[in-house]
């Protein structure tokens, strides 16, 4: 048993509601006169979820579209509030999720690695140490002084990926993001990934269970917005794939009718 | 929660007043290089697209200078006893009521659409949307100041001088700036929920520069509708500029005040507004 020190993410009882407005007369009167009166429904995205990750473990999270996967990626990067429950994250957390679609169009490549840096917490002048390299590794050489708008999706993902390399993060938040680079890049993010294994944490959410396994040593499965099994990756997956192939199932009978 | 939140919550009213009104200034700090990245990316953008770029910053303000003075010298009188026999004056005066005027409505037409003009960033990283109005009031700021730096060169060419109370710009800015900034983290928060707080704007503004002596003086009203017109800040911002660059007096130190307590109130309640509202905005935008 390692020591409580050791933790870097822990989550107690995560809950998310989203509010549901019928309309937007429902929404403005609950800005004005919230405190008297309750004008939406809610919708819980998680439930209750708890884990928590130490220092060097990768944690996979599989689910499937819409199970709350990415509400709770958002929460342990602090991007959104949880409803009940708490998180603590200890460490520089550098969130690769939904890859290139946080850039602004109208400014350059340059301009936005400004600014993601920025975003993530790096002071101004490590970023301008780092912008040559971060070129390098996504591979995007003139296009630099572009705007992000006439960039192919590929490169944005590049360019991406390659901020979140090279911001020195102790937590890597890996989303299912990825899938959209060419071969030849994926091998090279694989790669780092790899690398990076020996000294970071990594949470990594992917569809493909083969990488799951490859990479981590823990997973849990999100149903529904609460944990329906967690363990080793080997359990877990059996578990998710033995669900899935019971609702393919089903769809089969449904497609044949 | 993080382990600051905690302890925070454990002190004395006092020392959550003092932590309270440092908030917004610590916050600014600690951001300073994205403040700056967003910054330089806001002035660029301003006039992206154009050839002339920020030429055009420059020649909207002197064009409309020009058209005042020939418009308004000789034709007609300063409606006051301020007159210092300068034709160019009542020019001058206007033009200061526009700048001011012109400052407060480009945040007021803004300030709704500002948090979805960058809701990209607010949804997908971990990005302090507290920052937004100040960025974009400083925007404004570097707008407005063209003007001013404008029409300071107008007051020295026009009438061969310029008053030792401009030295006191900074009394009408650092007000300005704060009343601004509380607006926009109001307006903003509000126009993220509702878009309603556009339209609600774009009523309202044309209305305010009627009802805001841009065009003409508080002085000859009666004392009753003149109380009336300081409710609207903005005649305290604009009778200030105009004491200091245009009559060259002392501002009146009651307005002042009045205009300050406005201003540090509008700015604190719009940190505090916007503070409560932060949770449910990346929901919702």
């Amino acid at each position: 048993m390692s020591s409580e020190k050791d933790v870097v993410i822990r989550a107690r009882h995560l809950a998310k509601a989203y509010r549901i407005y019928g309309n937007q007369q429902q929404r403005l009167k609950q800005v004005l006169f919230g405190s008297w009166h309750t004008y939406y429904r809610s919708f819980w995205a998680l439930k209750d979820i708890s884990f928590e990750v130490r220092r060097g473990e990768a944690l996979g999270i599989l689910g499937r579209n819409g199970c709350g996967k990415s509400t709770l990626l958002q929460i342990a990067c602090g991007m959104i509030r949880p409803t009940k429950g708490e998180i603590m994250v200890n460490g520089r957390i550098a969130p690769v999720l939904a890859l290139g679609g946080t850039f602004d169009a109208e400014s350059t490549g340059r301009q936005n690695v400004l600014i993601g840096g920025a975003v993530l917490g790096l002071k101004r002048h490590e970023i301008l140490e780092k912008m040559d390299s971060i070129a390098d590794f996504a591979g995007i050489g003139d296009f630099m002084g572009q705007p992000v708008k006439f960039y192919s999706s590929g490169m944005r993902v590049r360019l991406a990926f390659a901020i979140c390399a090279h911001i020195d993060p102790e937590i890597l938040v890996v989303d299912e993001a990825l899938a959209v680079g060419d071969a030849v890049f994926q091998r090279k993010c694989m790669d780092w990934i790899d690398n990076f294994r020996r000294r970071g944490t990594l949470l990594f959410v992917s569809h493909a269970t083969s990488e799951v396994a490859r990479l981590c040593n823990n997973a849990i499965w999100i149903d529904d917005g609460r944990i329906r099994e967690a363990g080793t990756p080997a359990n877990v997956i059996r578990a998710y794939r033995r669900a899935t192939l019971i609702e393919q199932d089903n769809m089969r009978r449904f497609s044949a009718m | 929660m993080d382990g600051r939140t905690v302890v925070a919550q454990r002190r004395g009213p006092l020392a959550r007043i003092g932590r309270f009104l440092a908030e917004p200034f610590k916050d600014a700090w600690h951001h300073r290089d994205l403040l700056l990245a967003i910054l330089q990316r806001e002035l660029a953008e301003r006039f992206k697209g154009s050839v002339a770029g920020w030429v055009w910053a420059v020649t909207a303000p002197l064009l409309s200078l020009i058209v005042y003075t020939v418009a308004f010298s000789g034709a007609v009188r300063l409606p006051s006893g301020e007159v210092s026999g300068s034709n160019f004056d009542y020019a001058l005066f206007i033009f200061g009521g526009l700048i001011a005027f012109n400052f407060f409505s480009e945040m007021a037409y803004r300030a709704p659409s500002l948090l979805h003009e960058y809701a990209h960033f607010i949804k997908q990283t971990m990005f302090p949307a507290e920052m937004l109005p100040i960025i974009s009031t400083l925007r404004a700021t570097a707008y407005a100041s063209i003007g001013l730096v404008l029409m300071l060169v107008a007051q020295l060419v026009l009438t061969g001088t310029l008053h030792w109370t401009v030295l006191l710009l900074p009394i009408w800015y650092i007000p300005f700036i704060a009343f601004l900034i509380g607006m926009t983290w109001t307006l903003s928060a509000m126009g993220a929920f509702t878009r309603d707080t556009a339209y609600l704007m774009m009523t309202v503004a044309p209305l305010l520069m009627f009802a805001t002596p841009v065009f003409y003086s508080t002085d000859q009203m009666s004392e009753t509708l003149k109380l009336v017109f300081y409710i609207n800040i903005l005649t305290g911002f604009i009778e200030v500029l105009r004491d200091i660059v245009v009559f060259g007096q002392l501002p009146n130190p009651l307005v002042c005040a009045w205009v300050l307590f406005l201003s540090v109130a509008t700015f604190y309640f719009g940190f505090w507004f916007f503070g409560k509202q932060r949770d449910g905005i990346a929901d919702v935008i």
